[in-house]
């Protein structure tokens, strides 16, 4: 047998403190999304019953319209995340590839949209899509979703196509092939992993918004998931264990995605960073 | 300039019949939405920083000048929400950037379960903002949270975490700091994980124990990685926004209003437009101001380094 020295031990359990403490939270949102009312005061039990659980999905499935605010944010999710990633693989690309007069302001630039605080760029934006006729629909959710995150997926391609020597597209270039074919049938699929990457962070940059969605949005039909959950805040009508199953339903997604992704995505987002 | 931009564009570029155009048609659609949707509003924010708009009539407000910023700029509730701005930041970025660093080097050697662990480090920074609001806020809850039992059971009483001025604060960035930590985490990870061998074996034969190879080896190593990520935490913070506007509102009793928090409160529930607008362009100034502190010492740094 090998010895385990008492440092290593430390060691495992200083870190299972610290993963202890990441994961709590999510662990407790599911612990009160399956306890029913008369458990939550005065104490929760660590271990919920599965009976209760049961009936609780079913006042969760009929009581709250979370299907619908789901299917509301994929919509905004899904079009933010498109009509990005159309511009910055383009925008990727130009960027890696070319030399231009403007180039550097426009690398600046982008950097600099992370500095925006929405809630100024919030208010003029207002006065634009009111006079657009374009408040209380998708369309102006997606529009204000992609000025905020289409900058960090341009950077992610751009330094993912940097990684890819100029000679491979070369021997293309020289038979003749157009650009736009060695960009969509040599460089997309040399730099997928990235893409993939960039669009999971465009997703749940539509998905997670809530700041436009609740602004933009009158008519609680056209409520996305964020604003639909955020009106449970300060109501005491809805069972927490509903919220909280609801939430979780809109949480999951997210953390499988990341967790699956997350290789990618920090590579990304940290050479985009360090070279910009 | 034409004609010298025309030379290097086709140089660059390297082939024969190509329009110097072809860069634009790749960045154009990008660069005409960023003046569309984002250069066009922040000018127009500007505009409006210098009006007395009302919310529901943007168009019609007159110009006062500097009205709007002379009376911030002798209010002291705007220096308090400063303040607020500058605390909240200060503990958020120190937290995480503490808590990541510290993950980062428990976890980048051989532990059982190691994979499990990382994934669950991962987990917060990919939780949904609304998410975590639901859940701290049933955290904190005052007569039934986990938070007030765990005190409860160690004999302190019970708290008012989202309640208590004195406490607001501390629930914010706990909330916030847990959420995002993960992040300096993994960028930290990443770095550690390029360590040449060779230097940790070199500083094992000059006898240096462990912490001290750690601290002369593998802490300037990671510096660059650092402080970027700081630079990045330290500009998400100051505009942090649903977290702390869903979880107090800016309160208890204005305890966490921060800037951000207070321009949108000016512009759509004070429908004050021309004030929201001043107050979020001296919040830029406070961004651009730690961006470009930032460039100068790592200029200063690199130059150093150099030497």
């Amino acid at each position: 047998m090998k010895k385990v020295s008492p440092t290593k031990i430390f060691r495992w359990i200083f870190v299972f403190v610290l993963a202890s403490f990441a994961i709590f939270p999510i662990y407790w949102m599911y612990n009160t999304s399956l306890t029913p009312v008369g458990g939550l005061f005065g104490g929760q039990n660590l271990i919920p019953r599965v009976q209760d659980s049961l009936q609780i999905f079913n006042v969760f499935f009929t009581e709250v319209p979370i299907w619908r605010w789901l299917r509301n944010s994929a919509v905004v999710a899904l079009g933010t995340t498109l009509s990005s990633l159309a511009m910055a693989v383009l925008a990727g690309y130009g960027l890696s590839r070319f030399r231009f007069f403007g180039k550097g302001l426009l690398g600046f630039s982008l950097f600099a949209t992370q500095m925006l605080p929405e809630a100024l760029l919030i208010v003029p934006m207002y006065a634009l899509f009111m006079s657009l006729g374009l408040l209380n629909g998708f369309s102006g959710l997606i529009l204000a979703n992609t000025a905020f995150v289409m900058p960090v997926a341009v950077w992610i391609i751009k330094s993912a196509m940097d990684g890819i020597p100029y000679e491979i597209e070369e021997a293309a270039r020289v038979d003749g092939t157009p650009r736009l074919a060695v960009l969509t049938q040599i460089m997309m699929p040399l730099t997928a992993p990235s893409i993939a990457a960039a669009s999971v962070i465009l997703f749940f940059d539509g998905w997670n918004d809530f700041l436009f969605a609740s602004t933009f949005i009158s008519s609680s039909e056209k409520w996305l998931a964020t604003v639909g959950l955020a009106s449970f805040l300060g109501e005491f009508v809805t069972p927490l264990a509903t919220v909280f199953s609801a939430a979780l339903v809109f949480t999951i997604p997210a953390i499988l995605f990341f967790l699956i992704m997350q290789r990618q995505i920090i590579s990304g987002l940290t050479s985009g960073s360090v070279k910009g | 300039l034409s004609k010298q931009v025309r030379k290097k564009t086709r140089r660059y570029s390297g082939s024969v019949g190509e329009s110097r155009l072809m860069p634009y048609f790749f960045v154009g659609a990008a660069t005409i939405y960023l003046i569309l949707f984002t250069s066009i509003p922040l000018l127009r924010g500007f505009w409006f920083s210098f009006t007395d708009s009302l919310l529901l009539a943007p168009t019609e407000g007159n110009f006062i000048g500097f009205e709007n910023y002379r009376r911030y700029l002798t209010d002291s509730s705007f220096y308090s929400s400063l303040w607020t701005t500058i605390v909240y930041t200060f503990v958020v970025v120190v937290g995480a950037v503490s808590l990541g660093v510290i993950s980062a080097i428990a976890i980048n050697e051989k532990l059982p379960g190691r994979a499990i662990f990382r994934s669950m480090l991962t987990v917060p920074w990919a939780v949904p903002g609304v998410s975590v609001v639901l859940i701290y806020n049933w955290i904190y809850n005052y007569d039934s949270g986990v938070a007030n039992q765990a005190v409860q059971a160690l004999g302190m009483g019970q708290k008012g975490w989202l309640i208590d001025p004195s406490l607001g604060m501390f629930a914010v960035t706990f909330a916030s700091i847990w959420k995002v930590f993960p992040f300096i985490m993994l960028v930290v990870l990443a770095a550690l994980q390029s360590v040449p061998e060779e230097l940790r074996e070199a500083s094992k034969v000059d006898g240096a124990d462990r912490f001290s190879a750690f601290k002369t080896v593998v802490i300037p190593h990671l510096m660059p990685t650092i402080r970027v990520a700081s630079l990045l935490m330290t500009i998400w913070s100051i505009r942090r926004f649903e977290i702390i506007y869903l979880l107090t509102g800016g309160g208890p009793s204005g305890a966490t209003n921060t800037i951000v928090i207070n321009v949108y409160k000016q512009a759509f529930e004070s429908s004050e437009l021309g004030r929201a607008a001043a107050l979020g362009i001296l919040g830029l100034l406070l961004s651009l101001s730690v961006t470009i502190v930032y460039f100068a010492v790592d200029r200063k740094n690199a130059k150093r380094d150099s030497l």
